[in-house]
């Protein structure tokens, strides 16, 4: 096979994959099991990378990766997930992970976008300005 | 001469022979006898006379021939050689007055030729001398600019470097303040406002 029929083949699984929207691991585990069955061995590794890779982007496209310095409610991480889930049309769920090196507030990651309102961001804009 | 001596003297004699019965007849004779016979109380008498004019013709045509006239030809040929050698010598000065007025003018020539030279290289080297001046100052000007201009671009880039340094200190010192006086409640607390700056 070649890499664009690769890609393309991968793409095609990973929207097998998915329910309402979102990964399904039953789904992936079927996916799997049919590739294995139908597909030689020599064929289906760069399959299965290109089909992991996707599914590794669809996983971080469905998280809100959410950096916070200090305690952070979860009523305050579903609101921050809420807030994706509706400025993007697609269902997130949170995802937390404490950095005090931020200081204060927190920096959202998903997918590619990353939004950022940490205390330590606004020290290095103040810092870029005065220099 | 001892023959003319000779003559002269038989001459002489039958003069004297002749003379005494002659003398009352010329003295008969009148002035003129009185004449002939004083000029032959002198000696002179016809004969003599004539042998002596003949005599001094010869010694004078001999003279002339072998004396006076080579010697009028030498004094001829000398004038002449001083005619010739005046005639040369003046032209020689006439040559000379003109080679000494070719001299000056060919001089005076070269002389305003000089001067002309002169003036022209010293126009010329007053000219390469401004150049140089105008092209040095130019250039003076330039490396003065340039200086200046790389001394304010170092300064600036040294006001900046500072400025950044300091800021980066400060950020740095606010940094480390908050993260060592910063507790969990008021983190907790920047947290609930970044939420809420985030749903607006």
């Amino acid at each position: 096979m070649s890499a664009a029929s690769v890609r393309a083949e991968a793409k095609r699984l990973l929207a097998l994959s998915l329910e309402g929207g979102a990964v399904s691991s039953d789904r992936v585990g079927a996916v799997l099991a049919a590739l294995a069955k139908s597909r030689p061995a020599h064929v289906l590794r760069p399959l299965l990378r290109a089909y992991l890779a996707n599914v590794r982007r669809e996983l971080t496209r469905g998280e809100a990766r959410i950096e916070h310095a200090g305690p952070l409610a979860a009523a305050d991480a579903d609101a921050i997930a809420a807030h994706f889930s509706k400025a993007l049309g697609r269902p997130v769920r949170p995802v937390a992970r404490r950095n005090d090196a931020l200081l204060g507030g927190f920096r959202v990651r998903v997918g590619d976008d990353v939004t950022d309102l940490s205390a330590s961001l606004r020290l290095a804009t103040l810092a870029k300005s005065l220099s | 001469m001892t023959f003319l001596s000779a003559l002269l003297a038989a001459d002489a004699a039958k003069a004297a022979s002749h003379a005494a019965p002659a003398a009352p007849g010329a003295a008969s004779s009148g002035p003129l006898g009185d004449i002939i016979k004083l000029f032959g109380d002198f000696g002179v008498d016809g004969p003599h006379l004539l042998i002596q004019v003949i005599n001094f013709s010869i010694l004078a045509f001999v003279l002339y021939r072998f004396a006076v006239k080579p010697a009028l030809g030498q004094m001829e040929e000398r004038n002449r050689l001083i005619e010739k050698g005046l005639a040369d010598a003046q032209a020689a000065t006439q040559r000379l007055a003109e080679a000494q007025q070719a001299a000056d003018a060919k001089l005076n020539a070269a002389s305003d030729e000089a001067a002309r030279i002169l003036a022209e290289a010293r126009n010329a080297a007053k000219a390469a001398v401004e150049a140089a001046r105008a092209e040095a100052q130019a250039a003076q000007t330039e490396v003065i600019a340039k200086a200046k201009a790389a001394i304010e671009a170092d300064r600036v880039k040294m006001l900046a470097e500072v400025r950044g340094e300091v800021s980066r200190l400060v950020v740095d010192t606010a940094a480390k303040v908050l993260a060592e006086n910063l507790d969990d409640a008021t983190r907790g607390r920047l947290n609930e406002a970044a939420v809420k700056q985030l749903a607006r």
